[in-house]
């Protein structure tokens, strides 16, 4: 009878969630007998423990494939996803201050950016993400930088968002995972610039269709505003048909 | 007792921490703890917390955590080839399909990994409720067709293990 009980309270409390926000109360953990799923000593399925449920089946298979290591989603230089766009390559050098700006060999680089649209692939916690992970995290990636400091990624050209010049985001690791700098790059600007000629008319049919209206130039932007040498502004080159190519040096104190 | 036929989304929470013993459950736990590592110094630049409340409670965006640190885990998601662990049918083996999940970090530490604690949330899905058999939910996954027979799985509602929507 207590086993019914707690079923039926169990559906009752599933008909009582609402959306997302009552998510983590409907499936929390709030029996402290939680068995494993592998405790033997009721396998029967029969006995009448009188607890809420909390003895399982014996598992009755083998387990399952064997599981590998596996490295995060993030490590890949093709950071498309599912996202589309005027193609684009981002090479980056990591030199190192404290060596006489020599190549940095090892550091992990982190880079992440938005889409045509100005959208990121962010998503806080409060929902489901599909195993598919191409169209979650896409414009992400890490990659270690070769003995030449440099890291290469494959991704599409940056839309804009209200309030921010174009950017790149970057966050540069030694070797063993110790946060050495979180910067962002910045992109040419004016006639002619990469970042002009794709949100003109040339970039429409890619799918970028803000224009420049309401655009903020890196002397407005809240970043790049301090920015007077341009150190942070890298190097782009190409063209809409053929796709853009930046470039970029970051020092760090390694 | 019997029922309209109804249809379920069940979700399994699967908690994992230092106790935790499988491989699976210990490169998930690693990696995640890894991945926290060097992304919780990106909402650390000052470099004034330690732990996962901390900064979820004084950096606006650090709930993005979570999803920056499943990244770590997505490819153990992946190993599981579409099927929730540990649910187990009556006949003692895994059946309960899903395609949605959702990771989230419970607790973390960067000067004790032994506190680092998360949880992943894996939601089924749809399943037909038939009827209910004295404790055991009768279910199946496919679309019912006139006249054929559909195979069905029975399995016992168990801690961790929930309705989560109901239709």
């Amino acid at each position: 009878m207590q086993r019914k009980d707690f079923l039926r309270n169990g559906i009752i409390a599933a008909l009582g969630i609402s959306a997302v926000a009552p998510l983590a109360s409907s499936c929390k953990k709030d029996d402290t007998t939680a068995g494993s799923g592998s405790s033997g000593s009721s396998s029967s399925g029969s006995s009448s423990s009188g607890a809420s449920g909390s003895c399982t089946v014996t598992p009755t298979e083998t387990e399952g494939p064997f599981p590998t290591k596996t490295p995060s989603t993030l490590v890949r230089s093709d950071i498309r996803g599912d996202r589309t766009g005027v193609a684009f390559t981002i090479q980056i050098y990591i030199k190192n201050k404290n060596n006489s700006c020599a190549a940095l060999a090892n550091a992990i680089v982190d880079i992440w950016h938005c889409d045509k649209d100005g959208y990121y692939s962010e998503y806080g916690g409060t929902s489901m993400q599909t195993v598919d992970y191409t169209s979650v995290h896409f414009l992400r990636g890490r990659q270690t930088t070769d003995s030449n400091g440099l890291v290469s990624f494959t991704s599409i050209f940056p839309g804009w968002y209200q309030s921010r010049a174009t950017h790149i985001h970057v966050h540069v690791y030694n070797s063993a995972g110790t946060s050495l700098l979180v910067t962002q790059i910045a992109f040419p600007e004016g006639s002619g610039s990469a970042v002009a000629t794709v949100n003109s008319s040339a970039g429409t049919a890619y799918g970028y269709t803000k224009g420049m209206t309401g655009y903020t130039y890196n002397a407005q932007d809240t970043v790049f505003s301090d920015d007077s040498t341009g150190s942070e502004i890298a190097t782009v080159t190409g063209s809409v048909s053929a796709g853009y190519a930046l470039t970029h040096t970051i020092y760090v104190a390694a | 007792m019997r029922r309209e036929e109804r249809i379920i989304r069940l979700c399994y929470r699967k908690i994992i921490d230092n106790s935790s013993t499988s491989t699976w459950e210990k490169y998930v736990f690693d990696d995640s703890y890894s991945e926290f590592m060097m992304q919780f110094q990106f909402y650390n630049q000052k470099k004034e917390y330690t732990t996962f409340s901390q900064v979820i409670t004084n950096v606006p965006g650090s709930e993005k955590l979570h999803f920056l640190v499943s990244t770590a885990i997505v490819g153990y998601i992946k190993q599981l080839n579409g099927i929730v662990p540990d649910v187990l049918n009556n006949s003692g083996k895994h059946f309960l399909p899903f395609k949605n999940f959702r990771f989230e970090i419970i607790n973390s530490d960067v000067t004790d990994r032994s506190r680092h604690k998360v949880a992943v949330n894996f939601f089924s899905d749809p399943l037909i409720w038939h009827d209910t058999i004295g404790s055991q939910l009768l279910v199946s996954t496919g679309d019912k067709k006139d006249k054929e027979e559909i195979l069905t799985e029975m399995f016992s509602i168990q801690p961790l293990l929930s309705i989560y929507s109901i239709r």
